[in-house]
């Protein structure tokens, strides 16, 4: 407002100041912004879940009829004497730390390339981004592919150098580390490009001083670069978590759970239970088991690292 | 130096392979005639590049060089209406989870308000559901309201994917951005056009990457799609290629459609990359 208009207002204003529209608290600002955003939410969170409870307390029976009968518990509790539910607590585990691990690691070491003064960074960059534009079903259709004895770039490697057998790793015991290797390629990239706009806003002259202190590069990494990227790595890793217990698509084209049930996570068990045996109660109750397992593992990660690096 | 530079650019070579070498060993196959396919072990080149898979996938015949010719393929339609639901679907989803999002997150991030820790957690949680247990409520939902095979019902579900994952990283982007809203009040502006004339403009390297990452989701969302709207006028590309699995197995084919998938979102990608570089995050908790 010009300062010239001010004495009129000051004149004005005393009548009307009754009646001025005093602004919004945040509170109701916020609400006014988030309400419709909540709503939507609520149907998102409360209704499926709500369905859930309602499914995992039943048993819900589609031949010979369809029948609904309140059991109470009976589900949650008939999942620890399942074996195929035990072992797809393990293989989650398994899956979900490998992946978890490789990630961090690739997104670290490709962070690090990109942020390197190079010719051509865009096409780097963009290079090295590819392997997120790739579905998680796509991903699972290549790495399957790529480690098949049948058709797989093992089995040619082999053969050119002189071996007469396929190399197959989709095998009993490699099947998790496969699945975690092709998540890990799918994921490091968003990692990575998060993590390397964290480094960007790391100040040049810590890396002068550390070369005047003469730290090695490891050493510089270690006690400059990596400090400050502590709380992405925190983020991250709290994100790449909940990810890899969620997948499933990947693991269902990749290796419908198998060979056997050496790849049989929680989300592919779920789907056994529910879309091929049908029995929607029971797969309801183990995934409670699941949406549990995923806030506790993120809970614990706040715990033991978020708390410290937060402040 | 000489040595620092050789090794950077092993490292650079060692990590675009890494990055491309599933994408090509895949989508070889495209290139490859049908007999090369079954050759074992498989060649490391294709010998003669010829683009007959792409003419298969949307529906024409065609005849190689070596005189042989491969029919078009029965999943072709699907194939064609994928390509233009997905873009249709995804461009839909995007710009309205920008729309959601943008000022969630910001209120989130700068404001103070009660409940605000609760409702952070109903967004972890959101986050946290996998889909494969609410397939069964949304799919029974979805019956009663005659939203199965439709556009807009597979609009409405991926953005409840997409919304929550968005709100969950814009929250420590907007967190960055310099206060400048105290200084802005001061000078009379209101709440809304501090956020629409000063914050937004300021924010265009955090919009960019919620843009790409909502796009790269609802793209490539394969398991709500598989369920809801498999099979009917409004299919998008990764059920109708999930097709060719079930069918009588055409790799050929099959890896033509997966290059056809990575082409849109690598575009999107390459346009808005610089922008991600400038993205750095803070706790969106404290």
């Amino acid at each position: 407002m010009a300062v010239g208009s001010a004495d009129q207002a000051i004149q004005v204003s005393t009548p009307t100041a009754k009646t001025r529209r005093r602004e919004m608290s945040d509170t109701r600002f916020a609400f006014m912004i988030g309400l419709p955003v909540l709503a939507f939410l609520l149907i998102v969170v409360a209704y499926p879940l709500g369905y859930s409870i309602y499914m995992s307390l039943h048993q819900i029976v589609f031949f010979g009829g369809y029948r609904v009968t309140f059991v109470g518990f009976k589900n949650f509790i008939d999942v620890w004497s399942d074996k195929s539910f035990i072992n797809a607590i393990w293989v989650t585990l398994r899956f979900t730390i490998e992946s978890v691990v490789l990630t961090m690691i690739l997104g670290l070491l490709l962070a690090s390339i990109m942020n390197q003064q190079i010719r051509m960074a865009g096409v780097v960059r963009t290079l090295l981004f590819l392997p997120w534009c790739v579905s998680s079903y796509a991903a699972g259709l290549m790495f399957g592919q790529m480690v098949k004895g049948q058709t797989g770039i093992f089995t040619t490697i082999a053969f050119a150098f002189g071996g007469t057998q396929g190399v197959d790793l989709m095998s009993r015991a490699t099947v998790v580390e496969v699945l975690a290797v092709a998540n890990a390629w799918l994921m490091a990239p968003l990692v990575a490009f998060f993590i390397l706009a964290n480094m960007k806003t790391i100040p040049k002259r810590l890396y002068d001083l550390a070369a005047i202190d003469r730290l090695t590069s490891w050493e510089t990494f270690r006690y400059v670069t990596l400090p400050p990227l502590q709380f992405s790595l925190f983020v991250f890793s709290s994100i790449t978590t909940v990810l890899s217990m969620k997948m499933f698509d990947m693991i269902l084209v990749m290796t419908s759970g198998g060979p056997g049930t050496a790849s049989a996570t929680l989300t592919y068990q779920i789907y056994k239970r529910s879309f091929k045996d049908l029995n929607l109660g029971y797969g309801a109750a183990m995934s409670f088991y699941l949406l549990f397992f995923i806030l506790g593992s993120t809970f614990l990660i706040y715990l033991v690292w978020g708390r410290r690096v937060s402040r | 130096m000489a040595k620092r530079s050789f090794f950077l650019y092993l490292a650079i070579a060692v990590a675009i392979v890494w990055s491309l070498f599933p994408i090509y060993w895949f989508c070889r196959m495209a290139f490859l005639t049908p007999d090369q396919i079954r050759l074992f072990p498989q060649p490391f080149l294709p010998g003669v590049f010829e683009l007959g898979a792409f003419y298969n996938i949307f529906g024409y015949d065609y005849t190689y060089a070596a005189g042989f010719s491969t029919g078009a393929s029965g999943q072709s339609n699907q194939i064609i209406r994928g390509v233009f639901n997905g873009l249709f679907i995804s461009g839909v989803v995007t710009v309205i989870t920008l729309i959601i999002v943008l000022p969630l997150a910001y209120v989130f991030a700068r404001m103070d308000f009660r409940h605000k820790e609760k409702l952070l957690f109903a967004v972890l949680l959101s986050v946290a559901l996998p889909p494969v247990s609410t397939l069964i409520p949304f799919y029974s939902m979805y019956v009663q309201l005659g939203l199965t095979g439709t556009r807009f019902g597979l609009i409405l579900v991926t953005l409840t994917i997409t919304v929550p994952f968005v709100a969950w990283m814009l929250i420590g982007y907007f967190r960055n951005v310099p206060p400048i809203e105290r200084l802005a009040r001061i000078d009379g502006y209101s709440r809304m056009s501090c956020f629409l004339t000063l914050i937004l403009p300021l924010s265009k390297s955090g919009i960019a990457v919620a843009a790409v990452i909502a796009f790269l989701f609802s793209w490539n969302e394969y398991t709500y799609a598989l369920v809801l709207v498999n099979g009917t006028s409004a299919n998008t590309l990764p059920p109708a290629i999930s097709g060719f699995l079930a069918q009588y197995p055409e790799p050929g084919n099959l890896a033509a459609s997966i290059i056809v998938t990575i082409i849109p979102p690598a575009l999107f990608a390459f346009f808005l990359q610089r922008h991600v570089t400038e993205m750095s995050l803070v706790d969106p908790v404290r």
